[in-house]
């Protein structure tokens, strides 16, 4: 499925392109299907399609969408939605500061970068990470950006297909649709999370958010990651020292 | 309308504010330095327990589908999912229709 190292290509236009290409497929199908799911569920909200559109096109993480979406539902204040969102999006410092000294390259305006990083996503991070490095750096951002754009125009046009469809189909396939987003985040943080630091965060959260919903439901995304977070990162460094 | 523009713009911003800070410290911090742990576990409980509220105690559509179902289909995708090597169109998939067709039996 991927081409094999004949990772060279003539010049920056066609490293944009090739990336395209590679993000065509399953790495957007399954970007898609998550914002598919979080199309149908924002037609069953307060939610216009213009404003799910609006949040794909500027928010562009999941996560953050959902919980905007759950907490504007719940009638949350909206100081609150903006900050919870705000955390779920804290994974990108990290994945930023991992990604760019392999993206930089001298005499390159630094505005580039910056509008570059906003298409980052989970998908699109991983592909560059592995792919980005076997490139001359100059081509490295045109790859980055065909790629991560591919995603975005997948996922505007899943967000559409989502909210659109959600009307006409029955109120099965309807449920079915909504369950994607849990079910792409369950997948994703059981599969992919690899320190023992992920991991207990991820079972402490899995407690703490249900069990502080049943008390403060307008406060248990937030709550839930904190405590959950804490609590997780308190027994792991005790153990530690132990 | 516009209070909804304006909680989506926010919460744009919020969520850029992440992405152009990396930018900024990409050539200064430590990545091992223990606030950037904690703020790692903050986001994965986060998550995690968003995930599992909706699973559990689901707000609007998925509400009205039984927990046994959500339960199971969530059991079907993880294991399609591994044993397929980390397949996760065919996962999701494998899950997606499972929900659906536990719901349609009740």
């Amino acid at each position: 499925m991927q081409p094999t190292s004949t990772s060279r290509y003539p010049d920056a236009r066609a490293a944009f392109w090739a990336a395209a290409r590679e993000s065509i497929g399953v790495p957007s199908l399954v970007l898609a299907a998550g914002y598919l799911g979080f199309g149908a569920l924002a037609n069953g909200s307060a939610f216009p399609l213009w404003a799910a559109l609006l949040s794909t096109a500027t928010i562009f993480a999941l996560p953050g969408q959902l919980a905007m979406l759950e907490m504007s539902i719940a009638g949350s204040v909206p100081v609150v939605v903006v900050i919870t969102v705000s955390l779920t999006a804290a994974r990108f410092l990290p994945m930023t500061v991992a990604l760019l000294p392999i993206l930089r390259s001298s005499g390159r305006p630094s505005w580039h970068l910056y509008a570059a990083v906003h298409l980052l996503a989970m998908t699109g991070w991983a592909a560059s990470m592995r792919r980005c490095p076997e490139l001359p750096v100059p081509q490295r951002l045109p790859w980055f950006v065909g790629f991560a754009l591919t995603n975005w125009v997948a996922c505007m046009v899943a967000t559409a297909t989502g909210y659109l469809l959600a009307e006409s189909l029955p109120p099965l396939v309807r449920q079915g649709l909504v369950f994607i987003g849990p079910l792409y985040f369950l997948l994703i943080l059981t599969g992919e999370t690899r320190t023992r630091h992920g991991f207990v965060a991820l079972a402490c959260g899995a407690v703490a958010g249900p069990l502080i919903h049943l008390a403060a439901p307008q406060w248990s995304v937030i709550l839930g990651g904190l405590i959950g977070g804490t609590l997780a990162f308190s027994l792991v460094e005790a153990r530690k020292r132990a | 309308m516009l209070d909804v523009a304006l909680l989506i713009l926010g919460c744009a911003f919020a969520t850029y504010l992440w992405r152009g800070l990396g930018m900024l410290v990409s050539r200064k911090v430590s990545m091992d330095s223990k606030f950037f742990v904690w703020a790692g576990c903050v986001a994965y409980a986060l998550i995690a327990g968003l995930t599992a509220r909706i699973v559990l105690l689901p707000t609007g559509t998925l509400a009205a589908t039984p927990m046994w179902g959500r339960l199971i289909a969530c059991a079907i995708a993880l294991f399609v999912y591994f044993v397929l090597r980390r397949n996760l169109l065919v996962g999701l998939a494998a899950g997606f229709a499972a929900l659906i067709a536990l719901a349609a039996i009740r």
